[in-house]
């Protein structure tokens, strides 16, 4: 498998994170998305003519969406990140899938214009993302009032995976996460996974790290 | 005068987070043995947010150059020069911070009563919400001020207050309900108080 990425793409970070989380073998193909903007060039148009990444190619199967990538990775190295539990579990991954893509369209945004200078609608991804952070709060409360403590059921999947950068990395877009108490204890579960590993400005959980050794 | 910041059950052993309490920023956060501490958001170094650190034992640690402080503010360490004692002048303000009925309670000083106690009920959520204390409290139809009662989607609730701006507060909402289906209707009736609250809606 290989992936079109960009160290500094929360879209790309989930499926790194994934494929450590599972264990699954990937390739990384480093995409110069800034100051390069190789994604907007003609040769990788022919790989994925939306212009974006991630990336996933294998055997002739091109994937350019985040969310059916993670889909893919999870069926070939570890099914049980898809939550086919039950009904309910799977349609929960489903939906938090596609809520992902409104993450990207607020957050991922603002981030974008805020760290890359790109143009957007700067104050509208600031008030989506502040509605999709709440969304995922009362989502979190809700599943916390039935006994589970991931956003699909009562152990990570898909769906965590595919909400999780984002909601750590909204500040860079200038929206705070002071606020969302819910979310905070759910990604430092996430954060303690065994396995999971970083992306510049999300980080394993420090009190995980052993303390420096005194000279 | 106490001020609720945050539910206890949202502040766990290993956690510190941002909170505001009388137009102060503070950095709240939870000892590996359980004790709460509220102290000025302010690294005595360079000024770096202390709630952007860490906490490691009974010791809250600075994720800027890594100085670490104990139970009282004082300096414990400083990573880049490991076999200095850090003078005992450097020390993070140190606000009060104690725990009744599930909340979190802080104060600048020692007052002389302990925080109000809002008797025995379960913890359901904390929300912000962009509007002012008294109009949130008014369209909601909630009695009081700290603590606030009444009933939400025909539940009985109490409400501690937490004025965070002349437009924004939290709310730290417990209640005596304990059915599930219950305790997911307040919390959807929380969010359409704040829909409305945040529309600018007035109480009729
Ligand atoms: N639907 C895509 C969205 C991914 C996305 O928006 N990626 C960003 C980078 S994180 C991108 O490629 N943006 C194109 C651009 O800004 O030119 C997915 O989830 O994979
Ligand atoms: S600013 Fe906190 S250790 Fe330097």
């Amino acid at each position: 498998m290989i992936l079109y990425d960009y160290v500094l793409s929360p879209d790309c970070y989930k499926v790194r994170l994934l494929a450590a989380l599972t264990g699954a073998k990937i390739t990384l193909r480093a995409v110069d998305f800034h100051p390069g903007a190789e994604h907007r060039k003609p040769e990788f148009l022919k790989i994925n003519p939306a212009g974006t990444i991630p990336v996933m190619e294998e055997d002739g199967l091109v994937l350019t969406d985040s969310s059916a990538i993670l889909t893919y990775v999870a069926a070939k190295a570890g099914p049980e990140w898809l939550g086919d539990d039950d009904a309910r579990m799977r349609a929960r991954v489903a939906q938090w899938l596609a809520f992902a893509q409104r993450l990207s369209a607020s957050i991922g945004k603002a981030r974008t214009h805020d760290m890359l200078q790109k143009p957007a609608d700067i104050d509208a991804c600031r008030a989506g993302g502040i509605q999709c952070l709440r969304e995922i709060e009362a989502a979190l409360v809700e599943q916390d009032i039935l006994g589970a403590r991931f956003l699909a059921g009562d152990r990570p999947t898909l769906a965590d995976i595919a909400c999780f950068p984002h909601s750590m990395l909204a500040p860079d877009g200038g929206i705070s996460v002071d606020a969302y108490p819910a979310i905070r204890l759910w990604t430092r579960r996430i954060r303690a996974l065994p396995g999971f590993v970083e992306m510049p400005g999300i980080h394993r959980l420090h009190d995980l790290k052993p303390e420096p050794a005194k000279a | 005068m106490w001020t609720p910041v945050a539910l206890s059950r949202d502040v766990p052993p290993l956690v510190v987070l941002p909170v505001v309490a009388g137009g102060r920023e503070l950095a709240l956060w939870r000892s590996a043995s359980g004790r709460i501490a509220a102290w000025a958001d302010r690294c005595p170094h360079r000024g770096m947010r202390l709630s952007h650190g860490f906490v490691r034992g009974e010791a809250l640690s600075c994720i800027y150059h890594g100085w670490s402080y104990g139970a009282a503010g004082n300096c414990l360490r400083i990573p880049a020069h490991p076999d200095l004692e850090p003078p005992e002048t450097i020390r993070v303000a140190v606000h009060v911070a104690a725990e009744a009925g599930g909340l979190i309670w802080v104060a600048p000083s020692a007052p002389e009563a302990p925080p109000p106690d809002p008797g025995a009920l379960q913890p359901l959520r904390s929300l912000t919400v962009e509007a002012g204390t008294a109009a949130v409290l008014s369209l909601a139809g909630l009695a009081g001020d700290t603590l606030a009662r009444g009933h939400l989607a025909g539940v009985e609730v109490t409400v501690a207050v937490q004025p965070i701006g002349p437009a924004r507060c939290a709310l730290h909402v417990l209640t005596g309900a304990a059915g599930a289906a219950e305790r997911i209707a307040l919390s959807r009736e929380l969010d359409a108080l704040r829909r409305r609250a945040e529309a600018g809606e007035m109480a009729a």
